[in-house]
């Protein structure tokens, strides 16, 4: 044993002090507490605290444009509590049995959330959070049967049968942990249910509302003593949206592409208004309140037509020859062929090593001036055109003014902006020269050029507008959710104004005008009720017998441009070829002026909805 | 002669000590148990069947650190040192994040603590220090001790660990004072780091409140008057440090002594300022004035006192504890066991509880008596200091005596990690006992 120095053995005892010290502070203390004031800590432990429960707020209602068409909303779904000391033991095992029955729960689990120790107990025990109005019903009905048992309500959302609008409308879901990190601090908890697409995320802001609470002080047992009412502070209903959806025209689009892998856009070019938009397949919102959506989201997920897609704004695809409606608008505005110049189309054209078939076969169009250059939809001429008199550098500097490439900025979320190839783009990307053989693939809408079926209608609305593209938009209104009050209605956004002439779209609607009158889309718009002017296109994707069909127009021709619609068809290749874009136009058109329904109107212009029969013809 | 000297090694080892841990940790386990249960009765977590499984552990632990003789050893600790530093370095790159600090490492659900180790560690390198130094001066003890704790304690306050960190002053300041080291120095460190506490607590609490009364409040809480004063303080430190160099006057030198704290205080208060997190700091300003956040962060303070007042002299009974059963009190299991043992068991159960403490921290104090090397004193000491800073913050904390910093009451607590270093320092403990009449 070492010998401890005499200074050491004195600090021990200082050391030792300090233990004693604080044993003996610390008894004082607690002596005090639990001994002294001790009836101080007891009422203050029974006293109170006060208990807060949520009151979910109403999600807001969607609308279509009539303000009358209910498309998303809410209805209650039901919790049923036990309060265990309400409930007599000798009653238990009978009223256990009933609840059973009634909400289709295993008695097992009734009872395992009632152990023998809560018998006692104040607090409200949930025995099921999505029973039925029916039971509930029953339940109230013969409450003296069930004693001790009680419910409360909270809404649900709950979605029309939208058809091809559930990709608009979107979904909503449990709040993921990353959504929760990010809305936080905008009072998220962890059971809400947040937009997850369309415009339940787009404008998941106004339609979530603000929860109220109800405080009420109870004692330990959560036994409720408040003499007082309770305090409530109410919920805050989220805002009502009017939708620019046109539920009519919507059916009508949705019955005239049918099933086939699509879209549809009808738009309001004066406004930006978008009052159809379908895109086929589509989703079941529904499902997404289902008790098994997990399995139902994979499903969808796996799909490999991709329904979670709306490919009205969320695809891009080659554009074909509506792209020759660019370069007739560059052509005219740089002047850069006499309009009245005709160019040769034998069906065929000899360039770098390789020949080039116009979709007309030897002996070609003939020759042909741009007005009916654009109406056949003569590759040669635009081939030419492109190659020779205007060059890539206007080429791309007019499709940029025709808002290729550029977000619409639509107000859904996740839009596909396509693509314009450039000469940079290509050397950055494959570090390749861009050839003039990319010219004149770009020309005629073909090569690496991508855009999206609503970049297409926004082209046209541009036209109508003389210039002007407004911003595509979904939303037209917001309402108060009780008063029904205007809060907000959505003005006419420019997105883009051209400074191309307004005489360049005057001629240039009449060209488009050409192609129905006398040009490519002769059979297949053959509606009376309207005129339609537009542009066909047929994309080679590879496959031999099948391509990508669209049809982008507007109408009435001789309306104001106030009174037009711009309405833009896109069928994808992988459907059974039947040239089909424009005949869907037709029927919508028809359908829209005439003021029929989609099978009638299809009737009126000799067409048939189911398909198959049509013999098509591609440009 | 084998058999003689294992039964005087067995006879030499400290079973009071071994007695009251054992004892600790099964009024823990029986806390715990309790402490899972909710208000419906219900058992919510399974806690006390891992905390049974870990002392299971923990007691293989006790017994090799009992069997290994650290004194014969003693220039290896630091490697164990080294490796724990290491631990701690690769918490920080690949650690987990419990509680905001990245304080665990581990694979899937099961991890430890390194910080927890790490006090160990640090105690036998410190012990090993001072046995080698023990003719050197008071100043160079103190700085050496210093410099060779600040590694792990920079690297725990990088996690961020405030409260782990802590525990390594007491441990060292009950070192030192073994060491002979000048009381001068010990108060100097106590002194300056009641001093960061105030400084930092203060214009925290100022700023909480609406109308600071008190001039002190604002001339801490503005910067550039916080930054003349801390200058002003450097040069009367400096000039009166010269001073007494020159002079010999023992004035110079108490004037240079408290400026210094000063100096050290303020600049401590401010780096721990920019490393606590904003809830850390609520709880130190909680500390001053539960009322001032009497949901946030004063609500542990207020259910916990509350839960220990409603106990009484003999408690509430084994799980008739309403106040802790309506799970009014976060992290029950860890930080907050004592209030419902307080509840439960009442004022007797508490007693009980200090005296099982009160055992082993005297057990601890005979031992550093009667132990035969110097480094064994050491050890004993740190691990003494250890011990009773986490029985004094932890239970002063349920109390609302002391502030909230999140460290467990060693044996009681819920976790892995705090129970097998207090299960391991019991073994070196016992190792010691065991050894301390042989040759």
């Amino acid at each position: 044993m070492a010998m401890l120095p005499k200074k050491i053995t004195l600090r021990i005892r200082i050391l030792k002090a300090l233990i004693i010290m604080l044993l003996v502070i610390y008894s004082i203390n607690l002596f005090s507490m639990q001994v002294l004031r001790k009836e101080l800590f007891v009422s203050e432990a029974q006293r109170i605290s006060i208990q807060s429960t949520r009151i979910p707020a109403p999600r807001g209602e969607v609308y279509d444009r009539s303000g009358r068409n209910l498309l998303a909303g809410n209805i209650e779904a039901y919790s049923v509590y036990i309060t265990p000391s309400e409930l007599p033991g000798s009653k238990k095992s009978e009223v256990i049995n009933k609840l059973s029955l009634l909400l289709n729960i295993p008695i097992e689990d009734i009872e395992n959330k009632l152990p023998d120790s809560s018998l006692y107990s104040y607090g409200r025990i949930v025995i099921a959070k999505n029973a039925s109005l029916e039971a509930v019903t029953q339940i109230a009905a013969r409450i003296d049967e069930f004693p001790g048992i009680s419910w409360s309500s909270k809404p649900l959302r709950n979605y029309a049968d939208l058809q091809s609008l559930s990709n608009i409308i979107g979904y909503v879901g449990t709040i993921t942990r990353d959504e929760y990190k990010l809305l936080y601090n905008k009072g998220y908890i962890l059971e809400d249910l947040t937009g997850k697409a369309g415009i339940e995320l787009a404008y998941e802001d106004l339609l979530k509302g603000k929860d109220g609470w109800i405080s009420k002080a109870v004692d330990v047992y959560g036994k409720d003593i408040s003499n007082n009412a309770a305090e409530i502070q109410e919920p805050i209903p989220g805002k009502r949206l009017i939708l620019s959806i046109d539920s009519k025209i919507q059916k009508i689009a949705e019955e005239a592409l049918g099933p086939r892998q699509g879209s549809v856009i009808v738009l309001k070019p004066a406004t930006g208004e978008i009052l159809a938009m379908v895109t086929y397949p589509y989703y079941d919102s529904r499902i997404f309140m289902s008790d098994n959506v997990g399995k139902a989201y994979l499903e969808l997920l796996n799909d490999p037509n991709k329904p979670m897609l709306n490919r009205a704004y969320q695809s891009s695809y080659p554009v074909a020859s509506t792209f020759k409606t660019v370069l007739t608008a560059a052509i005219l505005e740089e002047n850069a062929i006499s309009p009245d110049k005709k160019i040769y189309c034998s069906g065929e054209l000899i360039y770098g090593g390789r020949s080039w078939s116009c979709h007309i076969k030897k002996p070609g169009h003939g020759a042909l001036d741009l007005k009916n250059a654009l109406a056949q939809s003569c590759d040669i001429y635009f081939w030419t055109a492109g190659r020779d008199y205007l060059g890539i550098e206007n080429i791309v500097s007019y499709a940029q003014d025709f808002g290729y490439g550029k977000p619409t900025g639509i107000d859904l979320p996740a839009e596909n902006v396509g693509l314009l190839p450039t000469p940079t783009w290509k050397e950055e990307k494959y570090n390749e020269i861009w050839t003039p053989g990319d010219t004149m693939n770009l020309s005629i809408g073909q090569g690496y050029l991508l855009a999206s079926p609503l970049q297409l209608a926004n082209m046209m609305a541009m036209i109508v507008n003389d210039g002007i593209i407004y911003k595509p938009h979904i939303l037209k209104e917001v309402r108060d959710p009780t008063t029904s009050a205007l809060i907000n209605e959505i003005q006419p956004e420019i997105l883009h104004q051209s400074s191309i002439s307004s005489r360049t779209f005057e001629t240039l609607k009449s060209y488009l005008r050409g192609v129905i009158v006398y040009g490519t889309a002769k059979v297949p718009i053959n509606t009376k009720v309207v005129q339609v002017a537009g542009k066909t296109g047929t994309a080679e994707v590879g496959l031999k017998d099948r391509w990508h069909s669209w049809f982008v127009s507007f109408g009435p021709y001789d309306a104001p441009a106030k009174d037009q619609i711009v309405v833009a068809t896109m069928i994808e290749a992988s459907n059974p070829w039947e040239w089909w874009a424009p005949y869907a136009a037709n029927v919508i058109y028809q359908a829209i002026y005439a003021n029929q329904n989609a099978h009638d109107a299809a009737k009126a212009v000799g067409v048939r909805l189911e398909g198959s029969s049509l013999i098509g013809k591609r440009e | 002669m084998k058999s003689q000297s294992f039964k005087r090694l067995f006879g030499n080892i400290d079973y009071y000590l071994l007695f009251s841990c054992f004892l600790l940790c099964a009024l823990g386990i029986v806390a715990i148990y309790s402490s899972g249960i909710d208000a419906e009765g219900v058992t919510v977590s399974n806690e006390y069947l891992k905390q049974i499984i870990w002392f299971g552990i923990g007691v293989f632990l006790l017994i090799a650190a009992a069997v290994f003789d650290f004194s014969r050893y003693k220039d290896m600790v630091w490697i164990l040192f080294a490796f724990a530093i290491l631990l701690l370095i690769i918490t920080l790159l690949a650690g987990k994040v419990v509680n905001g600090a990245r304080s665990w490492l581990g694979i899937g659900g099961i991890g430890i603590q390194p910080a927890e180790f790490t006090k160990i560690a640090t105690v036998l390198m410190l012990a090993r220090y001072l046995e080698s130094a023990e003719f050197d001066s008071s100043f160079k003890k103190l700085l050496m001790t210093g410099l060779i704790m600040s590694i792990p304690l920079a690297l725990i306050l990088a996690q961020p660990d405030f409260g782990s960190a802590l525990v390594f002053i007491p441990a060292a300041l009950v070192m030192l004072t073994l060491a002979d080291v000048d009381f001068q120095y010990i108060l100097f460190g106590v002194l300056s780091i009641v001093g960061v506490f105030l400084f930092l607590s203060l214009p925290l609490y100022a700023s909480n409140h609406p109308n600071p009364e008190n001039i002190l409040f604002t001339a801490i809480t503005n910067k550039n008057v916080l930054i003349a004063i801390l200058i002003f303080i450097l040069v009367i430190s400096i000039i009166s440090g010269i001073g007494w160099l020159k002079f010999k006057k023992r004035y110079y030198y108490w004037l240079s002594y408290s400026m210094a704290i000063l100096a050290i205080s303020t600049i401590g208060a401010i780096i721990a300022h920019s490393i606590l997190k904003p809830y850390q700091i609520m709880r130190l300003l909680v500390f001053i004035d539960p009322s001032i956040d009497p949901k946030g962060s004063g609500w542990n303070i207020l259910q916990s006192i509350t839960a220990i007042g409603s106990g009484g002299f003999w408690g509430k009974g084994f799980l008739q504890g309403t106040h802790s059963h309506a799970r009014y009190i976060p992290q029950q299991s860890t930080d907050f066991i004592f209030s419902i043992i307080a509840e439960e068991f009442g004022f007797v159960g508490c007693i009980v509880l200090f005296i099982l403490y009160g055992i082993l921290l005297f057990r601890c104090i005979v031992l550093i008596e009667t132990s035969k090397d110097r480094f064994s004193q050491y050890v004993i000491g740190g691990l003494l200091g250890i011990f009773a800073f986490h029985f004094m913050i932890n239970i002063g904390m349920a109390m609302g005596i002391m502030p909230v910093t999140g460290i467990p009451l060693y044996f009681v607590s819920y976790g892995g990690s705090s129970l097998w270093t207090g299960l391991i320092s019991i073994g070196i403990l016992t190792g010691i006992s065991a050894r301390r009449y042989s040759a």
